[in-house]
């Protein structure tokens, strides 16, 4: 049997958890090999980045029958959209692992990790609506496991909330795949929950497309969130540890939207143009509704969740702009983003560690024991912000113009993003890090030389992206002109 | 000369400033580096693009039309091409000359300035950061990568004005310098993409830009035309955005001297000279511009009649120049308004450096009212500073008397007779102010009595230097009246329009009124402030002196209101109604399950289990119902 690239992509971190968690050896251990792994399914999927051909669109197929009675196949592929966010994810985790080298101390974290990380690289990959499931559930044990044994505060409730929230959200899409599936039947006799098939079906009503439209959508606009479905991110991400946050901010946010565009969009691309201004609007609404209400915390992770709320409604908006600017810019701001919350979350996570959970005036001061960090940290935010020069700059600014070609005045509306990040980020670093206060923060150690590595070599893609985007952007656009002209069939630059 | 030199212009101070950045915290976490070593790398970089900018001027003046480079597409979706570009032509080799040289006078001043300072490093990574992005701005040959440069210059000016971070002040001003430039950008970019949606497939240099303008109705040009020069109002600091510049004053000293007097500050003129396509097409929006010119220019100057501390008062007058130069540049005198930029910077950084001489020798003193005497203590800053004082009061044949007296004969010419007027009123208050300050500082009934502290040769060269500028420079513009040729009319005749001219005999009295009015303000601060004694109090109070309660304003109704609406969004909104209403539908299912099911307690499996049900029967209507 035939075993593919991807393949090895999902299932090596997960066979390497079981041996690890069997096998008699130490957490130190345990670690290291956990990280070698990361490393090498980088490689893998840096190998699949370089060797993308612009000419086709699905590429590294794989497709073996699984549970062949009910036509559910093991099949897997990799597009320009899904490519961005593989590269993302598998770049992430090896730092995230560098900044949780020194905080944990116990095999099932790093077990936990690994499992997690074929959770997400498995829905990514999943070109089946079964298999897409599956993985999509499975992914969110690991970080469960995370929140509800390593967390703080009010953790047990915040793991039943974000569980409640999540669960629910996924069984009306598990709901809507099965329909699907029996509609596939009722038209054509054989069961199949590939995606190519499902998309074929012609006999439904509009009624009963939009019914399963918003089945899906609200599976993954709770995942993203979206407004009104976010009030259990603030909750969780203040009371996650670390690594839970970082992964449910830089990866899973960001599967929400991979949701939309993967299934949501060719199953239903009536009501995707139909429903797009709904869309446009919510998000530029939450872009500002969540940044306004980020203003006034006092704790940093419930801040930056506000903060990643808001950016995460600017990217659905630019996903349903329904022209290849806002596409394309919400592509770039998923990895963007991802990289800039995930460091900020990192290194919130190493001022924690050494001061323990504190709100942002029992900070202070940080800047002159902690210089890296303050770099960093100023760097990550400067991404935030949309600083030109940094890749957070051209994505806001593409989704902005993708905006405009819809509609002026929602263009011009969503062009608030360069005051809504700004105006909070900069009065919280200058409180939590900057101005010396009368705080004790004695115990505030900078940077050790493995968080520099990791920090600042997400710095340099950072910037790098945004002196040099065309080349980080090319691979992606095939792809999305594919999404606008075949499927959707409204034309690059509607 | 090779056109990838022009990125070198930008790229020599861009890594100078990296190697200082990583120099910098190697130093302060493994091991000390001299600062001999920071001293020469900073300064290596704005004098190499300088020799590399006057190697582009005599090309472009030897015949070469211009110089282009573009070494590699920066954004390509769908047809929307933007190429990394840098376009030296005569404007922007105008600006990167003087840049660079006044960068390279205040970088050596600096040297000396910050030779105490632990951050010593730090502050030249920044200051060549700023050099960088400060020429990219000016090179690049494209709006959007003009952005970067301008975003950038921004936030060197945020790293600088809080350079001293762990006081909440500095940090409070760099913030908000940087949240009301953001507002500008805010504009700008609005600006852009309304350019871009309606030009921008057939190409976004300026180039392509001028050639396709005239395919954009008239009402989005004007709509352009305002929103770029809201950034403007934002960068320049011009009414309503200019809070930010005076706080910016917390900043080191040669901080305001290059970034919020010679240079930065004067981007948002040369941005309006760039797109002049844009802004000839547009005149009424170029009146406008004018207006909040002169009127910025008028209010800063009444401000600056009545504040204490020296770099304040010379911040409210580069507001108050800064109008001066909208004023020519939005009547279309493009060429005049870049010769204000040019002299300005040139006495505008000698005065900020020669305060900078005055508050280190007075050990970090800026209240001028408790200062005194010190012509005789200082006499090289004396005479430095009283040749600024004769140039920015427009006094003959000092720099400022050509530059600004052009702009007024050009408003006169425009028959622009209210701006004409605020204008010569507002040079009459310049020489005022910047004499009282002059005076009260120099003279005075009283001596300062305690030691100074000496001020070191390095910051004393460039001073001279500048001054020899701020006497000269103003002869490159000669006017043509006096039978010279106006060399920056020359060189800049692409941005230079011809407008009816007054007759020289007409010329000549309106030079003599705007001397007598810079003349009569000397007198009046003779009067008031030759002998001052500087026992008596000062009053510090007033409408004035506080700055009309502009800044209280805002924050009364901007600041706290955004605050109450955030914490009503959080607190309200979020916590009190959505959350309740979710955990509420929630605890109806627990309930719901405590009744069926008779447990306990709710745990997990219980919401999942009954959820379950719920939507099985959900599914199962769907399929029966529907399908």
């Amino acid at each position: 049997m035939h075993i593919g690239l991807l393949t090895f992509i999902i299932f090596l971190p997960l066979v390497m958890a079981f041996i690890l968690m069997v096998l008699p050896i130490s957490m130190k251990l345990t670690r290291n090999i956990a990280f070698l792994t990361t490393i090498v399914v980088f490689l893998l999927s840096l190998s699949i980045f370089l060797r993308f051909r612009l000419t086709d669109y699905m590429q590294f197929r794989e497709f073996h029958p699984w549970i062949s009675t009910y036509g559910i196949y093991y099949s897997l592929g990799v597009d320009g959209f899904s490519m961005i966010i593989l590269m993302l994810i598998t770049t992430l985790i090896p730092v995230g692992y560098l900044f949780l080298w020194k905080t944990r101390k116990s095999k099932g974290y790093w077990a936990s990790m690994l499992l997690m990380q074929t959770g997400v690289t498995g829905a990514l990959l999943s070109l089946d609506l079964i298999l897409f499931y599956f993985f999509w559930e499975s992914m969110l044990l690991p970080v469960f496991m995370i929140i509800g044994i390593y967390g703080s505060g009010n953790r047990i409730f915040s793991t039943l909330k974000i569980t409640i929230y999540t669960i629910m959200g996924s069984l009306f899409m598990l709901v809507s795949i099965l329909y699907l599936g029996v509609q596939f039947y009722n038209e054509f006799g054989v069961w199949s929950f590939q995606l190519s098939d499902l998309v074929q079906i012609t006999i439904m009503s509009p009624t009963q497309q939009t019914l399963l439209f918003f089945g899906f959508i609200i599976a993954f606009a709770i995942k993203i969130p979206l407004f009104p479905f976010h009030t259990w991110l603030m909750q969780t991400y203040s009371n996650s540890p670390t690594g839970g946050v970082f992964i449910l901010s830089s990866i899973m946010a960001k599967l929400g939207i991979y949701g939309i565009v993967r299934f949501v969009l060719p199953l239903f691309p009536h009501q995707y143009v139909e429903f797009a201004p709904y869309f446009m609007w919510l998000g530029v609404f939450g872009l500002i509704y969540f940044g306004v209400a980020a203003l006034m915390q006092q704790n940093i992770k419930r801040m930056f969740a506000y903060s990643s709320a808001s950016h995460l409604s600017l990217i659905t908006a630019g996903i349903f702009s329904l022209n290849i600017y806002g596409m394309t810019g919400a592509a770039f701001l998923i990895a963007a983003h991802a990289m800039a919350t995930g460091g900020l979350f990192l290194l919130v996570g190493t001022i924690e560690h050494d001061l323990g959970i504190r709100s942002i005036s029992g900070l202070g001061g940080i800047a002159k024991k902690a210089p890296l960090l303050t770099v960093a940290f100023a760097l990550m935010i400067l991404s935030i912000v949309g600083l030109p020069g940094t890749n957070g700059f051209v994505s806001e600014f593409l989704i902005v113009l993708g905006l405009f070609k819809y509609n002026n005045f929602i263009g011009i509306v969503s062009a608030t993003t360069v005051l809504v990040a700004a105006s909070f980020m900069f009065w919280m670093f200058q409180r939590a890090i900057l101005v010396k206060t009368d705080n004790n923060i004695s115990k505030m150690k900078d940077l050790d030389k493995k968080e520099i590595i990791g920090i600042f070599g997400l710095a340099v893609v950072i910037i790098a992206m945004g002196l040099y985007p065309h080349w980080f952007l090319y691979k992606i656009e095939p792809t999305l002109q594919h999404y606008l002209v075949d499927i959707l069939k409204v034309g690059v630059s509607s | 000369m090779s056109n990838y030199l022009l990125a070198w212009i930008v790229l020599i101070p861009f890594v100078s400033s990296v190697i200082l950045g990583i120099s910098y915290l190697y130093s302060i976490k493994v091991k000390k580096i001299s600062n001999k070593f920071f001293t020469f790398l900073a300064l290596l970089a704005p004098m190499s693009s300088f020799v590399l900018g006057v190697g582009f001027f005599f090309g472009l003046k030897n015949g070469v039309s211009e110089y282009l480079y573009e070494p590699y597409t920066w954004l390509g979706v769908d047809n929307y091409i933007i190429n990394m570009g840098f376009l030296g032509d005569k404007l922007s080799i105008f600006m990167v000359l003087f840049i660079t040289f006044i960068g390279s006078m205040i970088h050596i001043y600096a040297a000396g300035y910050m030779k105490e300072d632990e951050g010593y490093g730090k502050f030249f990574a920044y200051f060549n950061l700023f050099v960088a992005s400060m020429l990219l701005l000016v090179l690049a040959n494209s709006p959007l990568i003009m952005f970067i440069g301008w975003e950038g210059v921004g936030l060197c000016s945020y790293l600088l004005i809080g350079f001293y971070f762990s006081e909440p002040l500095n940090v409070v001003a760099g913030n908000k310098a940087f949240i009301a430039n953001r507002v500008g950008d805010f504009g700008f970019l609005v600006g852009i993409l309304f350019l871009f949606v309606y030009v921008g497939k057939l190409g976004f240099s300026y180039g392509a830009l001028e050639e396709y303008v005239g395919i954009v109705p008239n009402h989005i040009l004007v709509i352009i035309g305002v929103s770029l020069f809201i950034g403007a109002m934002g960068k320049s600091a011009q009414i309503p955005l200019y809070v930010w510049l005076p706080d910016a004053m917390a900043g080191p000293t040669p901080v305001s001297a290059l970034i919020h007097a010679a240079t930065m500050v004067t981007a948002g003129v040369y941005m309006v000279a760039r797109f002049h396509f844009i802004y000839d097409l547009i005149p009424s929006v170029g009146v406008f511009i004018a207006y909040i010119g002169a009127f910025s220019a008028l209010y800063a100057a009444i401000i600056a009649m009545r504040q204490t501390d020296i770099k304040k008062i010379l911040a409210y007058s580069t507001i108050s120049q800064l109008g001066y130069m909208f004023i020519a540049v939005g009547l279309g005198a493009y060429s005049s308004g870049l010769f204000h930029v040019f002299t300005h910077a040139f006495f505008k950084a000698l005065l900020f450096m020669g305060a900078g001489a005055i508050i280190i020798a007075l050990h970090h003193e800026q209240n001028i009212f408790k200062m005194g005497g010190l012509r005789k203590r200082l006499p090289l800053i004396y005479i430095v500073m009283l040749v600024a004082n004769l140039a920015i009061s427009g006094i003959p044949p000092f720099a400022g008397f050509f530059s600004k007296d052009e702009i007024l004969l050009k408003a006169y010419e425009h028959q622009e007779y209210l701006i004409y007027g605020i204008g010569l009123f507002t040079a009459a208050l310049t020489s005022y102010y910047m004499f009282r300050f002059f005076f009260v500082t120099f003279e005075g009934k009283n001596y300062i009595s305690k030691n100074l502290e000496p001020i070191s040769a390095s910051m004393k060269i460039p001073l001279v230097i500048l001054a020899i500028g701020a006497t000269f420079s103003g002869f490159v513009g000669l006017p043509e009246v006096f039978g010279g040729t106006n060399m920056i009319h020359q060189w800049l005749s692409n941005w230079s329009v011809d407008s009816t001219h007054v007759e020289n005999f007409k010329e000549i009295v309106l030079m003599g009124i705007s001397v007598a009015a810079g003349l009569i303000g000397i007198a009046v601060a003779y009067v008031k402030f030759f002998k001052y004694d500087f026992n008596q109090d000062i009053k510090e109070s007033g409408i004035i002196y506080n700055k009309f309660y502009i800044d209280e304003l805002i924050d009364f109704l901007i600041i706290r209101r955004v605050r109450q609406i955030s914490v009503f969004v959080s607190v309200v909104v979020d916590d009190g109604i959505i959350d309740k209403t979710v955990m509420l539908l929630s605890s109806g299912f627990i309930n719901l399950g405590r009744r069926v099911g008779r447990m306990q307690s709710a745990n997990t499996r219980a919401y999942a289990f009954f959820m379950l049900i719920g939507l099985s029967s959900f599914s199962l209507y769907l399929i029966f119902k529907l399908g």
